[in-house]
């Protein structure tokens, strides 16, 4: 009669404990084989389970370092009404667990474990430690056993096998709190990365988790720069400390565990036998860590690195908490690159955008039709770079007989340059008495402007022309602009009409200069912003200010509109450029009689 | 374990197990009583209650060393766990294997 008998109600576990022998594996099979039997399993879930056990055992003993060589192999063994649960823990350096395998070529005589492992196991997990390694076997029971008798011939074997199975269960429910943990961290921060999308918050409260969940006593958090070159720290634990940028383009990586783990991609472990190096920023956290370096990558990519730690004294972390730590960093590193890349299509539909309204903004400034001056003819051309500068033209008729004609370029780009155009557009054309005095205008204009242009160190060059029709005379005044160039069927050669004065939002007092002409019978005239003469074409050669003197000088003189003169001109510049693309915006206003 | 020579085949009956921890010591044995005169090898698995991937190294290195002599290695009544790690690692292609 037995002494004890009950039925199982909880699950049964065994742990053993094995020499490191090779010879020593059969006779431990055969206990896990009795005990499966015992436990209901039918003979080919035995069959299973021993050889997948056999071939972890051997591999555990026989790749044990020399550390591990006089280390014997634990072994547990957890038995539910569902599953059965093999793991062993080694003492070897471990190795990456292959996330497929392949049977290999039939004429190699090795390499067939992990494949056997593999197809008779349903789950199998290897998780890694600095020496320690825990292989996770689980296979699915076919059928629910009955509800079975256990026996013990003694109360003392009783007792030791409910001490057994305590351990087992205190180590898995460990385990177990921890995924629990793990979990419901990520699932934490996520829910709040929705809200607030703030990176480093969000990096910052998941790695503080991690730590808590770890025990672990600080954290340092590196992401890659863009270029590749440089781990820049992102989050870390400790405020006290300011961590560095560190260079990946050095020579070696012997002075910082992190480079060193980002260069050859593995783990890297320090504790007191393996001290952080001498000159290692880590050590201002805490000169006696203990801890790893984790590098993280997605797919080939390397994006960051970890470094968690704990204060001396204490123990490297297990192997369990090691798993922990690269769940949180590969999840983090995945959040990471979706909330980058995000950020960057926002951000460039955002520009995309700025662009349009900048364009919109400088079409708004144009005029929609040139005012008639009697005796002459008037065309304004515009053309906008991609990246739309702050170029435009107006014409202010005065009286009957005379007209401001105004070009104007704001050094700058984008909405912020648009923006100042219309300001300079609107402030010369608020005193409409002072438009033929240009020089004041531009002394004026520039006294208004200087405050908010030197504010956000912009400026803008203008060139005032004062039409006087009646009597055949020029008046223009310059802001540090191009030339004007004055044409007359009396002279051989091309004015430049190029009077002194500094760009607007330089000085907050300047003057200007006036400078007169007469205005000849079949005068042209050309005014036009440096978008023109720095023109590139294919070899790189600007177009130049002697080229469009020429271009001006060789118009032939039969009374052409100054509409068919734009015309020739915007061709002449898209031939020279062939498919160049505009670096800077190109406008002109052409005058003729 | 028992090895005898029958003319051109070494006939190899009585083994228990084929396994990490003698499995370099069967392989060597056999190899060693392969005369020069023999080309296949014969091994009688149906006592044997247990191969793991060692045992298998220790038959492929025997059955690469009777294709030198165009010979071949035969198994003989494997028991059904020795014959579910043949088929799982497919080589029962590559022996003969003779159940009675």
């Amino acid at each position: 009669m037995p002494l004890n008998s009950f039925p199982i109600s909880r699950p049964a576990t065994l742990r053993l404990a094995v020499r490191s022998d090779l010879g020593e594996v059969r006779p431990v099979a055969s206990i896990v084989r009795n005990f499966m039997k015992d436990q209901g399993f039918d003979d080919a879930e035995v069959q299973a389970a021993e050889l997948a056990f056999v071939e972890a055992c051997n591999n555990a003993i026989k790749y044990a370092g020399p550390r591990g060589a006089g280390e014997c192999v634990m072994v547990d063994v957890l038995c539910t009404e569902e599953n059965i649960e093999l793991r062993i823990t080694d003492n070897t350096d471990g190795f990456d667990w292959p996330e497929t395998v392949e049977l290999p070529d039939f004429e190699k005589e090795t390499g067939r474990g992990i494949f056997l492992i593999n197809t008779l196991m349903d789950r199998v997990s290897y998780l890694r430690g600095r020496g320690q390694n825990c292989l996770v076997m689980r296979k699915k029971r076919r059928l629910r056993s009955e509800a079975r008798h256990i026996e013990f011939s003694s109360l003392e074997e009783a007792s030791l096998r409910l001490t057994e199975s305590e351990q087992v269960i205190r180590d898995m429910a460990e385990e177990l709190s921890f995924c629990y943990e793990s979990l419901s961290a990520i699932f934490r921060c996520s829910s709040e990365l929705g809200k607030s999308n703030n990176l480093e918050e969000f990096a910052r409260r998941l790695l503080t988790d991690l730590a808590q969940i770890t025990s672990a006593d600080w954290f340092l958090f590196r992401l890659i720069n863009r270029d590749g070159t440089a781990l820049e720290p992102f989050s870390w634990s400790d405020p006290m400390v300011q961590p560095q940028a560190l260079s990946l383009t050095g020579e070696s990586f012997t002075g910082s565990v992190e480079v060193e783990a980002a260069c050859t991609r593995e783990d890297v472990w320090f504790d007191h036998l393996n001290p952080l190096p001498s000159q290692d920023f880590l050590r201002t956290i805490d000169v006696n860590s203990i801890g790893l370096v984790h590098p993280i990558f997605l797919g080939e990519r390397l994006i960051g690195t970890l470094t968690v730690a704990k204060s001396a004294p204490g123990t490297l972390f297990t192997a369990v908490q090691a798993n922990v730590v690269h769940t949180f960093a590969d999840f983090l590193a995945i959040q990471i690159v979706n909330a980058r890349f995000n950020e960057e299509q926002l951000r460039g539909s955002l520009v995309n955008r700025e662009l349009e309204i900048a364009k919109a903004i400088q079409r708004s400034l144009l005029p929609k039709s040139l005012p008639p001056l009697p005796g002459y003819d008037l065309a304004g051309f515009c053309e906008s770079a991609r990246q739309v500068g702050g170029d435009f033209y107006d014409v202010l008729k005065i009286g009957d007989d005379s007209a401001l004609l105004i070009i104007a370029d704001v050094m700058g780009k984008g909405v912020p340059a648009a923006m100042f155009a219309a300001i300079l557009r609107s402030l010369l054309r608020a005193v409409p008495e002072w438009t033929n005095q240009p020089a004041a205008l531009l002394a004026r204009v520039n006294r208004l402007l200087f405050e908010e242009l030197s504010g956000v160190d912009m400026f803008i060059t203008a060139q005032l022309v004062f039409i006087d029709g009646k009597e055949r005379k020029l008046t223009a005044a310059s802001a540090g602009h191009c030339p004007v160039l004055l044409w007359n069927s009396t002279e051989p050669e091309v004015k430049l009409i190029s009077p002194e004065g500094m760009p607007l939002g330089i000085l907050p007092d300047t003057t200007f200069t006036n400078q007169t002409e007469t205005l000849f019978a079949d005068s042209r005239l050309l005014l036009y912003t440096d978008g023109l003469t720095e023109a590139r074409n294919q070899k790189g050669e600007f177009y130049g200010q002697e080229r469009l003197v020429a271009w001006l000088k060789n118009q032939s003189n039969n009374g052409q509109s100054a509409e068919a003169l734009k015309e020739k001109l915007a061709g002449e510049l898209r031939s020279f450029q062939a498919n160049m693309s505009l670096n800077d915006d190109q406008t002109f206003l052409i005058m003729t009689e | 374990m028992k090895v005898q020579s029958q003319g051109e085949t070494l006939s190899v009956t009585g083994v228990k197990e084929l396994g990490a921890a003698n499995s370099n010591n069967f392989r060597d044995m056999v190899k060693h009583a392969f005369g020069d005169g023999q080309r296949n090898i014969q091994i009688d698995l149906s006592q044997t209650t247990f191969v793991d991937s060692c045992g298998l190294g220790a038959l492929i290195s025997l059955h690469k060393a009777t294709c030198g002599r165009n010979g071949t290695v035969r198994l003989v009544n494997p028991t059904p766990p020795v014959q579910q790690i043949l088929e799982l690692t497919r080589m029962h292609r590559i022996f003969e294997i003779v159940s009675h």
